[in-house]
Protein backbone atom coordinates (compact mmCIF):
# COMPACT_ATOMS: atom_id res chain seq x y z
CA UNK A 1 0.00 0.00 0.00
CA UNK A 2 2.55 2.35 1.12
CA UNK A 3 4.42 1.24 -2.20
CA UNK A 4 1.35 1.86 -3.96
CA UNK A 5 1.31 5.78 -3.12
CA UNK A 6 4.98 6.20 -3.46
CA UNK A 7 4.68 5.11 -7.24
CA UNK A 8 1.87 6.89 -8.09
CA UNK A 9 3.21 9.95 -6.65
CA UNK A 10 6.21 9.14 -8.44
CA UNK A 11 4.19 8.95 -11.69
CA UNK A 12 2.17 12.27 -11.25
CA UNK A 13 5.92 14.03 -10.96
CA UNK A 14 7.08 12.41 -13.59
CA UNK A 15 4.21 13.84 -15.76
CA UNK A 16 4.97 16.98 -15.78
CA UNK A 17 8.90 16.91 -15.21
CA UNK A 18 9.34 14.17 -18.34
CA UNK A 19 6.39 13.43 -19.99
CA UNK A 20 4.53 16.81 -21.16
CA UNK A 21 7.96 18.26 -22.32
CA UNK A 22 9.06 15.66 -24.03
CA UNK A 23 5.62 15.76 -25.55
CA UNK A 24 5.16 19.04 -26.33
CA UNK A 25 8.49 18.52 -28.80
CA UNK A 26 7.07 16.06 -30.48
CA UNK A 27 3.90 16.78 -30.88
CA UNK A 28 4.52 20.45 -32.02
CA UNK A 29 7.14 19.20 -34.36
CA UNK A 30 4.63 17.59 -36.43
CA UNK A 31 2.23 20.66 -36.84
CA UNK A 32 1.96 23.64 -39.51
CA UNK A 33 3.58 27.21 -38.18
CA UNK A 34 -0.01 28.47 -37.03
CA UNK A 35 -1.32 25.42 -35.23
CA UNK A 36 2.03 24.64 -33.15
CA UNK A 37 1.94 28.74 -32.27
CA UNK A 38 -1.12 27.72 -29.91
CA UNK A 39 1.82 25.59 -28.37
CA UNK A 40 -1.21 22.68 -26.72
CA UNK A 41 -0.55 19.38 -26.28
CA UNK A 42 -3.64 17.93 -28.24
CA UNK A 43 -2.71 16.25 -31.46
CA UNK A 44 -2.40 17.89 -34.82
CA UNK A 45 -5.36 18.78 -36.79
CA UNK A 46 -3.54 19.17 -39.71
CA UNK A 47 0.25 17.03 -40.11
CA UNK A 48 2.66 18.79 -41.41
CA UNK A 49 6.01 16.43 -40.33
CA UNK A 50 7.73 15.86 -44.06
CA UNK A 51 7.68 19.98 -44.42
CA UNK A 52 8.71 20.71 -41.26
CA UNK A 53 11.93 18.00 -40.84
CA UNK A 54 12.48 18.88 -44.81
CA UNK A 55 12.80 22.52 -43.84
CA UNK A 56 15.14 21.75 -40.88
CA UNK A 57 17.39 19.41 -42.92
CA UNK A 58 17.97 21.98 -45.72
CA UNK A 59 17.52 25.41 -43.99
CA UNK A 60 18.67 24.35 -40.43
CA UNK A 61 22.26 22.83 -41.18
CA UNK A 62 21.08 20.02 -39.12
CA UNK A 63 23.16 17.63 -41.23
CA UNK A 64 25.93 19.73 -41.36
CA UNK A 65 25.69 20.18 -37.65
CA UNK A 66 25.87 16.44 -37.13
CA UNK A 67 29.07 15.99 -38.99
CA UNK A 68 30.64 18.40 -37.26
CA UNK A 69 29.75 17.63 -33.80
CA UNK A 70 30.82 13.97 -34.57
CA UNK A 71 34.15 15.76 -36.04
CA UNK A 72 34.72 16.74 -32.39
CA UNK A 73 32.91 15.12 -29.68
CA UNK A 74 34.89 11.92 -31.13
CA UNK A 75 38.56 13.53 -31.12
CA UNK A 76 37.46 14.70 -27.45
CA UNK A 77 36.17 12.20 -25.84
CA UNK A 78 39.42 9.73 -27.23
CA UNK A 79 41.96 11.86 -26.56
CA UNK A 80 40.43 13.09 -22.92
CA UNK A 81 39.73 9.33 -21.55
CA UNK A 82 43.00 7.87 -23.46
CA UNK A 83 45.47 10.97 -22.44
CA UNK A 84 44.00 11.18 -18.93
CA UNK A 85 44.08 7.88 -18.16
CA UNK A 86 47.97 7.76 -19.14
CA UNK A 87 48.58 10.62 -16.77
CA UNK A 88 46.40 9.20 -13.94
CA UNK A 89 48.87 6.33 -14.06
CA UNK A 90 51.91 8.55 -13.78
CA UNK A 91 50.11 10.47 -11.07
CA UNK A 92 48.85 7.40 -9.19
CA UNK A 93 52.43 5.45 -9.06
CA UNK A 94 55.34 8.08 -9.12
CA UNK A 95 56.64 10.38 -6.31
CA UNK A 96 57.94 12.90 -8.11
CA UNK A 97 57.39 16.42 -6.30
CA UNK A 98 57.10 17.68 -10.14
CA UNK A 99 54.37 15.51 -10.90
CA UNK A 100 52.21 15.99 -7.64
CA UNK A 101 52.72 19.85 -8.40
CA UNK A 102 51.32 19.17 -11.78
CA UNK A 103 48.35 16.81 -10.00
CA UNK A 104 47.51 19.28 -7.94
CA UNK A 105 47.07 22.10 -10.67
CA UNK A 106 45.05 19.55 -12.59
CA UNK A 107 42.66 19.35 -9.82
CA UNK A 108 41.97 23.05 -9.71
CA UNK A 109 41.14 23.00 -13.37
CA UNK A 110 38.27 21.23 -12.71
CA UNK A 111 36.99 24.02 -9.77
CA UNK A 112 37.96 26.89 -12.08
CA UNK A 113 35.65 28.32 -15.05
CA UNK A 114 37.92 27.99 -18.03
CA UNK A 115 38.84 31.75 -19.55
CA UNK A 116 36.81 32.21 -22.82
CA UNK A 117 37.94 35.53 -24.32
CA UNK A 118 41.88 34.60 -23.79
CA UNK A 119 40.91 31.49 -25.19
CA UNK A 120 40.24 33.29 -28.28
CA UNK A 121 43.25 35.43 -28.20
CA UNK A 122 45.82 32.69 -27.42
CA UNK A 123 43.72 30.37 -30.56
CA UNK A 124 44.09 33.47 -32.90
CA UNK A 125 48.15 33.73 -31.83
CA UNK A 126 48.18 30.21 -32.71
CA UNK A 127 46.56 30.78 -35.84
CA UNK A 128 43.81 28.28 -34.88
CA UNK A 129 41.05 30.25 -34.34
CA UNK A 130 37.37 29.98 -35.96
CA UNK A 131 38.06 26.11 -36.67
CA UNK A 132 37.09 22.90 -35.10
CA UNK A 133 40.87 21.78 -34.32
CA UNK A 134 41.54 25.23 -31.82
CA UNK A 135 37.63 24.32 -30.59
CA UNK A 136 38.95 20.11 -29.60
CA UNK A 137 42.39 21.19 -28.33
CA UNK A 138 40.30 23.38 -25.87
CA UNK A 139 37.36 21.07 -24.70
CA UNK A 140 40.61 18.32 -24.15
CA UNK A 141 42.59 20.64 -22.16
CA UNK A 142 39.50 21.81 -20.05
CA UNK A 143 37.83 18.54 -19.39
CA UNK A 144 41.51 16.68 -18.75
CA UNK A 145 41.17 17.52 -15.03
CA UNK A 146 37.92 15.72 -14.13
CA UNK A 147 39.16 12.03 -16.03
CA UNK A 148 42.24 12.24 -14.30
CA UNK A 149 41.33 13.10 -11.05
CA UNK A 150 38.92 10.54 -11.20
CA UNK A 151 41.21 8.00 -12.58
CA UNK A 152 44.18 8.57 -10.37
CA UNK A 153 42.03 7.74 -7.17
CA UNK A 154 41.38 4.79 -8.57
CA UNK A 155 45.58 3.75 -9.52
CA UNK A 156 45.97 4.63 -6.37
CA UNK A 157 43.32 2.48 -4.65
CA UNK A 158 44.75 -0.70 -6.94
CA UNK A 159 48.06 -2.77 -5.51
CA UNK A 160 51.25 -2.70 -8.30
CA UNK A 161 51.29 -6.05 -8.36
CA UNK A 162 49.93 -6.96 -11.19
CA UNK A 163 51.59 -4.16 -13.12
CA UNK A 164 55.28 -5.62 -11.65
CA UNK A 165 54.05 -9.28 -12.45
CA UNK A 166 53.60 -7.54 -15.90
CA UNK A 167 56.33 -5.93 -16.33
CA UNK A 168 58.67 -9.14 -14.63
CA UNK A 169 57.15 -11.53 -17.55
CA UNK A 170 58.69 -8.81 -20.38
CA UNK A 171 56.22 -6.83 -20.96
CA UNK A 172 56.94 -3.35 -21.93
CA UNK A 173 55.16 -0.02 -20.43
CA UNK A 174 53.08 0.44 -23.36
CA UNK A 175 51.66 -3.05 -22.68
CA UNK A 176 51.50 -3.06 -19.24
CA UNK A 177 49.25 -0.24 -19.56
CA UNK A 178 47.04 -1.59 -22.55
CA UNK A 179 46.53 -5.11 -21.14
CA UNK A 180 46.90 -4.13 -17.45
CA UNK A 181 45.72 -0.44 -16.49
CA UNK A 182 42.95 0.29 -19.02
CA UNK A 183 41.17 -2.67 -18.37
CA UNK A 184 41.73 -1.85 -14.07
CA UNK A 185 40.38 1.76 -14.85
CA UNK A 186 37.30 0.80 -16.97
CA UNK A 187 34.80 1.42 -15.01
CA UNK A 188 35.78 4.95 -13.77
CA UNK A 189 36.75 5.43 -17.32
CA UNK A 190 33.39 4.65 -18.71
CA UNK A 191 31.90 7.05 -16.40
CA UNK A 192 33.95 9.97 -17.25
CA UNK A 193 33.63 9.21 -20.82
CA UNK A 194 29.81 9.44 -20.66
CA UNK A 195 29.66 12.48 -18.71
CA UNK A 196 31.65 14.01 -21.44
CA UNK A 197 29.73 12.68 -23.97
CA UNK A 198 26.86 14.48 -22.80
CA UNK A 199 28.63 17.79 -21.83
CA UNK A 200 30.62 17.48 -25.63
CA UNK A 201 27.71 17.22 -27.79
CA UNK A 202 25.57 20.07 -25.65
CA UNK A 203 28.57 22.18 -25.28
CA UNK A 204 26.84 25.80 -26.64
CA UNK A 205 28.96 28.26 -24.81
CA UNK A 206 32.80 27.55 -26.11
CA UNK A 207 30.77 26.80 -29.61
CA UNK A 208 29.64 30.20 -29.41
CA UNK A 209 32.96 32.16 -29.08
CA UNK A 210 35.61 29.40 -30.45
CA UNK A 211 33.69 28.17 -33.71
CA UNK A 212 32.88 30.67 -36.80
CA UNK A 213 30.73 30.45 -39.06
CA UNK A 214 28.17 27.87 -40.16
CA UNK A 215 30.84 25.57 -41.93
CA UNK A 216 32.25 24.70 -38.45
CA UNK A 217 29.09 24.80 -36.56
CA UNK A 218 27.58 21.95 -34.38
CA UNK A 219 24.24 20.99 -33.69
CA UNK A 220 23.81 23.34 -30.64
CA UNK A 221 25.15 26.48 -32.23
CA UNK A 222 23.10 25.55 -35.72
CA UNK A 223 20.28 25.33 -33.12
CA UNK A 224 20.27 28.26 -31.98
CA UNK A 225 21.23 30.43 -35.10
CA UNK A 226 18.42 28.86 -36.58
CA UNK A 227 16.34 29.52 -33.68
CA UNK A 228 17.54 33.15 -33.68
CA UNK A 229 16.85 33.80 -37.34
CA UNK A 230 13.00 33.93 -36.16
CA UNK A 231 13.42 35.52 -33.32
CA UNK A 232 10.90 37.97 -33.16
CA UNK A 233 7.92 35.31 -33.02
CA UNK A 234 9.83 31.33 -32.94
CA UNK A 235 9.10 29.28 -35.71
CA UNK A 236 8.22 26.46 -32.97
CA UNK A 237 7.40 23.52 -35.11
CA UNK A 238 10.66 24.12 -36.73
CA UNK A 239 12.24 24.91 -33.63
CA UNK A 240 11.31 21.78 -31.69
CA UNK A 241 11.74 19.89 -34.66
CA UNK A 242 15.48 20.75 -34.43
CA UNK A 243 15.69 20.05 -31.14
CA UNK A 244 14.21 16.76 -31.64
CA UNK A 245 16.84 15.87 -34.17
CA UNK A 246 19.73 17.79 -32.14
CA UNK A 247 18.79 15.42 -28.94
CA UNK A 248 17.99 12.28 -31.07
CA UNK A 249 21.52 11.06 -31.43
CA UNK A 250 22.18 11.17 -27.65
CA UNK A 251 19.09 9.55 -26.72
CA UNK A 252 19.55 6.78 -29.20
CA UNK A 253 23.02 6.09 -27.63
CA UNK A 254 21.54 6.24 -24.15
CA UNK A 255 18.59 3.86 -25.21
CA UNK A 256 21.08 1.56 -26.01
CA UNK A 257 23.57 1.81 -23.05
CA UNK A 258 20.75 2.67 -20.58
CA UNK A 259 22.01 -0.11 -18.35
CA UNK A 260 25.25 0.23 -18.39
CA UNK A 261 24.93 3.91 -18.10
CA UNK A 262 23.00 4.14 -15.29
CA UNK A 263 24.63 1.19 -13.19
CA UNK A 264 27.80 2.74 -14.08
CA UNK A 265 27.16 5.97 -12.80
CA UNK A 266 25.23 5.05 -9.61
CA UNK A 267 28.27 2.63 -8.67
CA UNK A 268 31.20 3.00 -10.29
CA UNK A 269 31.79 6.81 -9.64
CA UNK A 270 32.44 6.93 -6.16
CA UNK A 271 34.51 3.73 -6.02
CA UNK A 272 38.11 3.88 -5.78
CA UNK B 1 63.55 -1.98 -12.34
CA UNK B 2 61.97 0.11 -15.12
CA UNK B 3 58.44 0.32 -13.36
CA UNK B 4 59.94 2.37 -10.66
CA UNK B 5 62.32 4.59 -12.50
CA UNK B 6 61.30 7.92 -11.31
CA UNK B 7 61.72 10.15 -14.48
CA UNK B 8 60.20 7.29 -16.76
CA UNK B 9 56.84 8.76 -15.52
CA UNK B 10 57.38 11.69 -16.98
CA UNK B 11 56.14 11.38 -21.01
CA UNK B 12 52.91 9.45 -19.63
CA UNK B 13 51.27 12.51 -17.94
CA UNK B 14 53.31 15.23 -20.10
CA UNK B 15 50.31 15.20 -23.26
CA UNK B 16 47.72 16.01 -20.90
CA UNK B 17 50.08 18.57 -18.72
CA UNK B 18 51.31 20.31 -22.19
CA UNK B 19 47.29 20.34 -23.42
CA UNK B 20 46.05 21.81 -19.50
CA UNK B 21 48.61 24.19 -19.31
CA UNK B 22 48.29 25.73 -22.96
CA UNK B 23 44.52 25.79 -23.16
CA UNK B 24 43.27 26.05 -19.53
CA UNK B 25 46.04 27.55 -17.42
CA UNK B 26 47.28 30.09 -20.05
CA UNK B 27 44.01 31.64 -20.29
CA UNK B 28 43.63 31.52 -16.71
CA UNK B 29 46.78 33.91 -16.20
CA UNK B 30 46.26 36.04 -19.85
CA UNK B 31 42.71 36.31 -18.49
CA UNK B 32 44.27 38.05 -14.73
CA UNK B 33 46.17 40.02 -17.47
CA UNK B 34 43.12 41.42 -19.56
CA UNK B 35 40.73 42.19 -16.61
CA UNK B 36 43.27 45.21 -16.02
CA UNK B 37 43.93 46.07 -19.47
CA UNK B 38 42.35 48.73 -22.01
CA UNK B 39 41.64 46.27 -24.46
CA UNK B 40 39.33 47.26 -28.11
CA UNK B 41 38.28 46.48 -31.10
CA UNK B 42 39.06 50.39 -31.58
CA UNK B 43 42.33 49.77 -30.51
CA UNK B 44 43.87 46.66 -30.72
CA UNK B 45 46.72 47.57 -28.21
CA UNK B 46 46.56 45.95 -25.12
CA UNK B 47 47.70 48.48 -22.06
CA UNK B 48 47.33 48.24 -19.08
CA UNK B 49 44.32 50.47 -17.30
CA UNK B 50 43.93 49.09 -13.32
CA UNK B 51 40.63 49.08 -12.06
CA UNK B 52 39.10 51.30 -15.59
CA UNK B 53 37.16 47.81 -16.90
CA UNK B 54 35.30 47.05 -13.43
CA UNK B 55 34.67 51.50 -13.14
CA UNK B 56 33.33 52.18 -16.27
CA UNK B 57 31.06 48.77 -15.62
CA UNK B 58 30.09 50.08 -12.57
CA UNK B 59 29.39 53.30 -13.91
CA UNK B 60 27.07 51.74 -16.90
CA UNK B 61 25.09 49.98 -13.72
CA UNK B 62 26.55 46.72 -15.50
CA UNK B 63 28.70 44.90 -12.53
CA UNK B 64 26.84 45.28 -9.66
CA UNK B 65 23.22 43.83 -11.04
CA UNK B 66 24.93 40.97 -12.73
CA UNK B 67 26.78 39.67 -9.58
CA UNK B 68 23.80 39.75 -7.78
CA UNK B 69 21.90 37.92 -10.86
CA UNK B 70 24.61 35.21 -10.98
CA UNK B 71 24.24 34.28 -7.43
CA UNK B 72 20.42 34.42 -6.64
CA UNK B 73 20.55 32.46 -9.82
CA UNK B 74 23.41 30.31 -8.67
CA UNK B 75 21.72 29.93 -5.11
CA UNK B 76 18.62 29.20 -6.48
CA UNK B 77 19.91 26.64 -9.14
CA UNK B 78 21.36 24.58 -6.48
CA UNK B 79 18.23 24.58 -3.50
CA UNK B 80 16.07 23.43 -6.69
CA UNK B 81 18.46 20.65 -7.75
CA UNK B 82 19.39 19.54 -4.24
CA UNK B 83 16.26 19.15 -3.13
CA UNK B 84 14.40 17.42 -6.28
CA UNK B 85 17.44 14.83 -6.56
CA UNK B 86 17.52 14.03 -3.17
CA UNK B 87 13.96 13.33 -3.08
CA UNK B 88 13.92 11.29 -5.82
CA UNK B 89 16.91 9.40 -4.81
CA UNK B 90 15.33 8.16 -1.32
CA UNK B 91 12.60 7.42 -3.33
CA UNK B 92 14.52 5.62 -5.98
CA UNK B 93 17.11 4.01 -3.67
CA UNK B 94 16.98 0.14 -3.73
CA UNK B 95 17.71 -1.22 -7.16
CA UNK B 96 14.65 -2.75 -8.43
CA UNK B 97 13.06 -3.05 -12.11
CA UNK B 98 10.74 -0.53 -11.37
CA UNK B 99 12.94 2.05 -9.64
CA UNK B 100 15.17 1.34 -12.90
CA UNK B 101 12.61 2.45 -15.03
CA UNK B 102 12.27 5.47 -13.00
CA UNK B 103 15.47 6.68 -12.57
CA UNK B 104 15.80 5.85 -16.74
CA UNK B 105 12.99 8.27 -17.12
CA UNK B 106 14.51 10.87 -14.62
CA UNK B 107 17.83 10.62 -16.53
CA UNK B 108 16.35 11.77 -19.67
CA UNK B 109 16.14 15.80 -19.02
CA UNK B 110 20.10 15.17 -18.66
CA UNK B 111 20.42 14.33 -22.47
CA UNK B 112 19.25 17.36 -23.55
CA UNK B 113 20.96 20.44 -24.28
CA UNK B 114 20.75 23.26 -21.68
CA UNK B 115 20.07 25.11 -24.92
CA UNK B 116 17.52 22.88 -26.21
CA UNK B 117 15.91 22.56 -22.70
CA UNK B 118 15.43 26.45 -22.41
CA UNK B 119 13.32 26.25 -25.55
CA UNK B 120 11.18 23.29 -24.61
CA UNK B 121 10.51 25.55 -21.13
CA UNK B 122 9.79 29.01 -23.40
CA UNK B 123 7.21 27.04 -24.73
CA UNK B 124 5.62 25.66 -21.84
CA UNK B 125 5.46 28.63 -19.76
CA UNK B 126 4.61 30.26 -22.56
CA UNK B 127 1.62 32.65 -21.70
CA UNK B 128 -0.39 30.64 -23.95
CA UNK B 129 1.17 27.54 -23.23
CA UNK B 130 0.62 24.64 -21.02
CA UNK B 131 1.32 25.50 -17.68
CA UNK B 132 -0.79 28.81 -17.85
CA UNK B 133 -3.45 26.36 -19.13
CA UNK B 134 -2.99 24.11 -16.55
CA UNK B 135 -3.10 26.65 -14.11
CA UNK B 136 -5.95 28.51 -15.42
CA UNK B 137 -3.41 31.71 -15.30
CA UNK B 138 -2.19 33.67 -18.60
CA UNK B 139 1.27 34.53 -16.93
CA UNK B 140 4.44 35.52 -18.79
CA UNK B 141 6.23 33.43 -16.60
CA UNK B 142 9.59 34.51 -18.41
CA UNK B 143 8.59 38.36 -19.05
CA UNK B 144 7.59 39.06 -15.44
CA UNK B 145 10.29 40.44 -13.35
CA UNK B 146 8.48 38.64 -10.50
CA UNK B 147 9.43 35.13 -11.46
CA UNK B 148 11.89 35.05 -14.30
CA UNK B 149 15.04 34.63 -12.50
CA UNK B 150 13.38 31.61 -10.67
CA UNK B 151 12.33 30.03 -13.54
CA UNK B 152 15.51 30.56 -16.23
CA UNK B 153 16.85 28.98 -12.58
CA UNK B 154 14.42 26.03 -12.50
CA UNK B 155 15.30 24.92 -16.06
CA UNK B 156 18.66 24.49 -15.29
CA UNK B 157 17.97 22.52 -12.26
CA UNK B 158 15.73 20.47 -14.34
CA UNK B 159 18.40 19.70 -16.89
CA UNK B 160 20.79 18.34 -14.56
CA UNK B 161 18.55 16.94 -11.70
CA UNK B 162 19.13 13.85 -13.20
CA UNK B 163 22.70 12.84 -12.79
CA UNK B 164 22.60 14.86 -9.05
CA UNK B 165 19.87 11.76 -7.92
CA UNK B 166 22.10 9.37 -9.54
CA UNK B 167 24.81 10.91 -7.47
CA UNK B 168 23.07 10.77 -4.13
CA UNK B 169 21.95 7.38 -4.99
CA UNK B 170 25.15 6.25 -4.85
CA UNK B 171 26.05 8.13 -1.88
CA UNK B 172 22.55 6.69 -0.37
CA UNK B 173 24.20 2.84 -0.67
CA UNK B 174 26.98 3.61 0.22
CA UNK B 175 25.84 3.31 4.03
CA UNK B 176 26.80 0.32 5.54
CA UNK B 177 23.16 -1.44 6.64
CA UNK B 178 24.28 -2.64 10.14
CA UNK B 179 24.32 1.24 10.72
CA UNK B 180 21.02 1.71 10.02
CA UNK B 181 19.55 -1.75 11.54
CA UNK B 182 21.73 -0.54 15.07
CA UNK B 183 19.63 2.58 14.99
CA UNK B 184 16.26 1.04 14.48
CA UNK B 185 17.02 -1.71 16.98
CA UNK B 186 17.74 1.38 19.25
CA UNK B 187 14.47 2.67 19.15
CA UNK B 188 15.10 5.51 15.93
CA UNK B 189 12.08 6.06 13.82
CA UNK B 190 12.40 7.32 10.19
CA UNK B 191 12.80 10.70 10.74
CA UNK B 192 15.55 10.22 13.12
CA UNK B 193 17.38 7.63 11.11
CA UNK B 194 17.37 10.31 8.36
CA UNK B 195 18.50 12.95 11.09
CA UNK B 196 21.36 11.00 12.95
CA UNK B 197 22.26 8.57 9.89
CA UNK B 198 21.70 8.77 6.31
CA UNK B 199 21.92 12.81 6.47
CA UNK B 200 25.89 12.25 7.95
CA UNK B 201 26.52 9.54 6.20
CA UNK B 202 25.46 11.32 2.91
CA UNK B 203 28.11 14.07 3.59
CA UNK B 204 30.97 12.99 0.62
CA UNK B 205 27.64 13.29 -1.87
CA UNK B 206 26.07 15.85 -0.60
CA UNK B 207 29.66 18.49 -0.72
CA UNK B 208 30.03 17.06 -3.88
CA UNK B 209 26.26 18.16 -5.32
CA UNK B 210 26.60 21.44 -3.33
CA UNK B 211 29.96 22.66 -4.36
CA UNK B 212 29.31 21.40 -8.20
CA UNK B 213 25.87 22.78 -8.92
CA UNK B 214 26.79 26.06 -7.00
CA UNK B 215 29.84 26.43 -8.97
CA UNK B 216 28.00 25.20 -12.62
CA UNK B 217 25.35 27.70 -11.96
CA UNK B 218 27.75 30.39 -11.60
CA UNK B 219 28.69 30.36 -15.11
CA UNK B 220 25.13 30.50 -16.36
CA UNK B 221 24.66 31.17 -19.89
CA UNK B 222 23.24 28.93 -22.36
CA UNK B 223 19.55 28.49 -20.52
CA UNK B 224 19.32 32.47 -20.44
CA UNK B 225 20.31 32.61 -23.86
CA UNK B 226 17.54 30.51 -25.21
CA UNK B 227 14.77 32.12 -22.67
CA UNK B 228 15.43 35.58 -21.72
CA UNK B 229 18.81 36.94 -23.17
CA UNK B 230 19.15 38.68 -19.98
CA UNK B 231 15.78 40.32 -19.46
CA UNK B 232 13.47 41.56 -18.85
CA UNK B 233 15.03 44.49 -18.71
CA UNK B 234 18.08 43.55 -16.77
CA UNK B 235 16.54 40.41 -14.39
CA UNK B 236 18.37 37.79 -15.57
CA UNK B 237 21.53 39.29 -17.08
CA UNK B 238 24.31 37.44 -15.18
CA UNK B 239 27.87 37.93 -15.53
CA UNK B 240 28.68 35.59 -18.60
CA UNK B 241 25.77 37.64 -20.35
CA UNK B 242 26.81 40.32 -20.12
CA UNK B 243 30.46 39.17 -21.48
CA UNK B 244 29.33 38.41 -24.28
CA UNK B 245 27.19 41.50 -25.28
CA UNK B 246 30.53 43.46 -23.82
CA UNK B 247 32.76 41.28 -26.26
CA UNK B 248 30.28 41.50 -29.15
CA UNK B 249 30.23 45.41 -28.89
CA UNK B 250 34.26 45.20 -28.78
CA UNK B 251 34.98 45.63 -25.39
CA UNK B 252 37.28 43.01 -24.79
CA UNK B 253 38.69 43.98 -21.55
CA UNK B 254 35.60 44.61 -19.93
CA UNK B 255 34.63 41.55 -21.41
CA UNK B 256 37.73 39.70 -19.30
CA UNK B 257 36.72 41.73 -16.22
CA UNK B 258 33.80 40.09 -16.16
CA UNK B 259 34.87 36.59 -16.48
CA UNK B 260 37.63 37.23 -14.02
CA UNK B 261 34.72 38.28 -11.68
CA UNK B 262 33.07 34.81 -12.61
CA UNK B 263 36.46 33.32 -11.37
CA UNK B 264 36.08 34.90 -8.04
CA UNK B 265 32.90 34.30 -7.41
CA UNK B 266 33.90 30.55 -7.87
CA UNK B 267 36.68 31.18 -5.44
CA UNK B 268 34.85 32.77 -3.61
CA UNK B 269 31.85 30.09 -3.21
CA UNK B 270 33.82 27.20 -3.74
CA UNK B 271 36.87 27.01 -0.86
CA UNK B 272 34.68 27.80 2.09
CA UNK B 273 32.00 25.83 1.21
CA UNK B 274 34.33 23.01 0.65
CA UNK B 275 36.71 23.59 3.64
CA UNK B 276 33.20 23.85 5.71
CA UNK B 277 31.51 20.85 4.19
CA UNK B 278 34.49 18.64 4.60
CA UNK B 279 34.61 19.62 8.27
CA UNK B 280 31.00 19.00 9.38
CA UNK B 281 31.55 15.61 7.48
CA UNK B 282 34.63 15.01 10.15
CA UNK B 283 32.45 16.03 12.78
CA UNK B 284 29.36 14.43 12.00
Amino acid sequence: MKALVKYAALTLFAIPWVIVPIWLVVVNSFKPAGEAAELGLGLPRTWAIAENYGIVLDRGGYLMGLVNSLKVTVPIVVAVVLLGAAAAWAFGRSRSRWLQAAYFVMGLSILLPPSIIPTVYLLRALSLDGGSLGYVLTMTGCRLGIVIFLATGFVRAFPRDLEDAAAIDGASRPQVFVRVLLPLLRPVLFVGGVILIINVWNDFFFALFLLQGSANATLPLSLFQFASGTLQSLNWNLVFAHVLLTTLPLVAVYVVAQKRVLAGLTEGALKG
Amino acid sequence: MVMRNRAAWLPWALPAIVLVMVFFVAPFLLNVRFAFSSWTSFRAEITWNGLENFSTLIDQDLLANAVTVTVVYAILCMAIQNTVSLSLALALQRTSRINTIFRSAFFLPTLISPLAAGYIWRGLLAPDGAVNSFLGLEWAWLGEPATALVVVAFIDAWKWSGLITLVYIAGLNSIPKSLLESATVDGAGPWTRFRRVVFPMLAPALTFNVAVTLVGALSAYDVIAATTGGGPGDHTRALNVVMRQQWGQGFFGSASALGFTVTLLVIATAVPLVWWLRRREVTG
